[in-house]
């Protein structure tokens, strides 16, 4: 659970033992199936090119160039771009905020105040489930970025993680609005 | 919730229809015996006014219209499938709208509001009185004339608008709006102000007479409109028009001549053509939106009324302004007129969640009336982002503009234009230090300050914005960095609020990626600082919420989970 190469640090010193966490590794695996299911999805037409100039007199390029360059790419791309991204991700639960970052080409630094919270969830989609992960996604009212979604945690992490953020919005000794 | 709760408005229980039985009448339901005199009808069940019917079928008519098309354009031919078609709709479309009627009733309780519609599909929704944001009352042309209105109920939180009843009488929609925050100030335990109506405008602030809507509208141009005029000349063929006019006068063969003999002037006349119908539209546009603008305050609540054909009311109540938002464009500014919205929760889908408080404004009466609103203390100087910045919008122009001329130039046929030896897109490149210029206009025009009580983030060089975010109501802080932004370390700051999606969002963008960060921190720990200051005021103690030990549980079990749950208490941090 641990991170392998836990992120720089950042300058919103949080407390030494809230230091920023890695995801659930097994994200790794979820990501690259899909991803090599939208590869090979992507690779379909371009194989079906290649296949209709097979017998053609004059080919623009020689049969397969076209494809194994789509394929070489495409598995590059799925055992790569997971470990990229699981690289660049990392959040903590602090006392009064949600901190996350994220990106592999633009880094997003995020600190979502716990009071700003309008409610979480806790969802799965079919692979998750199979690798027994969870997806917080925490609802805020902003007009942008609404909703906050950290994929990746074990199940009972990211329940976890929900129970301490409801706790926090039902103990709010401030009877004023959220927003 | 999926049903209407007896147990939440307990007073309202005799009276419950199960859902599926039709509503009982509304007129003759005797008043709840504890209801206050006023409000007590509001509490049964209502229909919507009845000549709802009339409007929803005369709604419904284009659609007959359609249908009947092959009939109308020759009537001789016997087309027999539209006259059935328009049989169907006849016998589908008029009992559909009247059960629609009949099965759609709402109420209003201290509680809630309920609304149940549908006849397939019974939906029951309520809504907590405590959530309504605003209750709009929308008038058109026609629903002035028959005295009806639709009331648009909007709440925090939903995409748009949480309930509309469409159409109520005027009456009943004061009415309802007056129970709603009658209800509301009781549940603050403030006292209800239950006699102010509309015509006691209490306090205005600010009015837009004919004169100023006019000169509004002239500054407003905008090819919006003019596209929409173009796409509905479409529809009525205008060259007829053209040619019986100019035929009547007999000079069609001289604007011919002269459109082939110059080109160029025909391009010229038809784009002048095109910016003043454009202008005028604008204005006509903006007249029939902004006509008797009034703006006034209303104990706390910014209330405004404005519209030529369509009357629109709206109420923002002052706690709610999340951020305020002063608009201008160079030729505005050069005559000293500004525009002031404000950003609130209730989306508006009209305006995108950002209200008009005052369209036009002289600088001089903005800044007073801005302050009416929030008190902010707007700085005199700027700070800039950083230089690179130009560096970075340059580089992003020209590669857009590259891309967008590549294609031109390798398409470009050898029997077009070729200007000097070239073929014509390559002169678009002329265009380049025209990009670096505006590369450096865009940087002279962003700027940020940050105050105890805000940020400040101006940015626009044809749009111009000024945002002013007050602290208490900063919401999620971001600091993002693109591959290019690190190349050149620099960072892009978002503090975002509440409200809805937006054109523009007031980003600081390319800050020194260690100001960003900084800058960042400050304002978080302002927030922060704020809350835990209210908190200490409100409960006379610090926050002892995240002691792990002073927590009551939930009912929810994950003993073998909390392994690593933060627990240090709130003191630790700085």
């Amino acid at each position: 659970m641990e991170a392998s190469s836990p992120p720089a640090a950042v300058s919103a010193a949080p407390p030494d033992d809230d230091r920023i966490r890695s995801l659930d590794a097994s994200i790794q695996a979820v990501w690259r199936i899909k991803l090599a299911g939208l590869s090979l999805f992507l690779l379909l037409p371009v194989l079906f090119y290649d296949l209709t100039f097979l017998f053609s007199p004059d080919p623009w390029l020689p049969f397969g160039v076209l494809s194994g360059t789509g394929l070489v790419v495409g598995t590059a791309f799925t055992l790569l771009w997971p470990r990229l991204r699981y690289r660049s991700w990392g959040f903590a639960l602090w006392p009064e905020e949600l901190y996350r970052e994220h990106g592999v080409i633009t880094h997003v630094r995020t600190v979502v105040p716990l009071r700003r919270i309008q409610h979480v969830d806790v969802s799965q989609d079919l692979l998750e489930r199979e690798f027994a992960l969870g997806r917080l996604v925490v609802h805020t009212a902003g007009s942008r970025s609404s909703d906050v979604v950290i994929p990746g945690l074990p199940l009972p992490e990211a329940e976890r993680i929900r129970d301490e953020i409801k706790r926090f919005i039902l103990e709010d000794p401030l009877l004023e609005d959220p927003v | 919730m999926p049903s209407s709760s007896p147990a939440s408005d307990p007073d309202a229980s005799a009276s419950e229809s199960p859902p599926d039985a039709a509503p009982p009448p509304s007129a003759d339901a005797a008043p709840a015996a504890d209801s206050s005199a006023t409000l007590g009808t509001v509490r049964e069940p209502q229909r919507l006014h009845p000549l709802t019917l009339l409007l929803r079928v005369g709604a419904s008519l284009p659609a007959l219209v359609i249908i009947l098309l092959p009939t109308l354009q020759n009537p001789s031919s016997e087309n027999a499938l539209s006259v059935v078609l328009g049989l169907l709709y006849g016998l589908v479309a008029l009992p559909a709208i009247v059960m629609q009627y009949l099965r759609f009733s709402y109420r209003i309780t201290p509680k809630q509001i309920v609304i149940q519609k549908g006849v397939l599909n019974r939906k029951n929704r309520s809504i907590p009185i405590e959530r309504v944001q605003n209750i709009q009352i929308e008038q058109n042309l026609l629903a002035r004339l028959l005295g009806v209105a639709k009331v648009n109920i909007e709440t925090a939180g939903s995409s748009g608008t949480e309930g509309s009843l469409e159409y109520v009488g005027v009456d009943a929609a004061h009415e309802i709006r007056q129970a709603v925050r009658s209800f509301q100030h009781r549940t603050a335990e403030a006292p209800a102000p239950a006699e102010d109506t509309d015509d006691t405008h209490r306090d205005t602030l600010y009015t837009m007479n004919l004169r100023r809507v006019l000169l509004s509208g002239a500054f407003r141009f905008s090819l919006f409109y003019l596209a929409l005029i173009f796409s509905a000349l479409e529809l009525i063929d205008p060259e007829l028009i053209v040619e019986r006019v100019l035929r009547s006068e007999g000079r069609i063969e001289q604007v011919t001549d002269l459109m082939t003999a110059y080109p160029a002037l025909a391009i010229l006349g038809s784009v002048g053509t095109a910016v003043v119908l454009g202008w005028i539209s604008g204005i006509l546009v903006h007249v029939s939106r902004y006509y008797g603008f009034r703006l006034w305050l209303d104990d706390d609540k910014l209330r405004k009324r404005h519209g030529l054909f369509t009357v629109t009311e709206g109420t923002v109540p002052l706690g709610k302004v999340q951020a305020l938002i002063l608009r201008t464009n160079p030729l505005m500014r050069a005559f000293g007129w500004y525009g002031l919205e404000v950003q609130t929760v209730g989306t508006d889908v009209n305006e995108q969640g950002h209200r008009v408080i005052a369209p036009f404004v002289q600088y001089d009466d903005l800044l007073p009336l801005a302050q009416r609103i929030r008190s902010f203390d707007l700085p005199d100087q700027f700070r800039s982002v950083s230089p690179l910045t130009i560096r970075r919008r340059f580089f992003r122009y020209s590669v857009v503009l590259g891309l967008a001329l590549a294609p031109l130039i390798y398409f470009w046929p050898v029997t077009w234009w070729h200007l000097g030896g070239v073929a014509l897109p390559w002169w678009g490149l002329v265009l380049v230090p025209g990009l670096l210029g505006w590369a450096v206009l865009q940087y002279r025009h962003h700027g940020y300050e940050q105050r105890d009580d805000g940020l400040y983030v101006r940015r626009g060089v044809l749009s111009r914005h000024l945002w002013v975010l007050p602290t208490e109501k900063f919401h999620v802080f971001a600091a993002t960095a693109s591959l290019f932004q690190r190349r050149l370390g620099l960072k892009t700051l978002y503090v975002d609020t509440a409200g809805a999606a937006s054109f523009a969002y007031p980003e600081v963008i390319d800050l020194p990626a260690a100001e960003a960060d900084a800058l960042l921190d400050t304002l978080y720990h302002r927030f922060k600082t704020l809350y835990r200051t209210r908190i200490e005021a409100e409960t006379g103690d610090a926050d002892t919420r995240l002691s792990p030990d002073a927590r009551p549980r939930l009912p929810v079990e994950h003993t073998d989970a909390r392994v690593s749950a933060p627990s240090s208490p709130p003191t630790n941090e700085p």
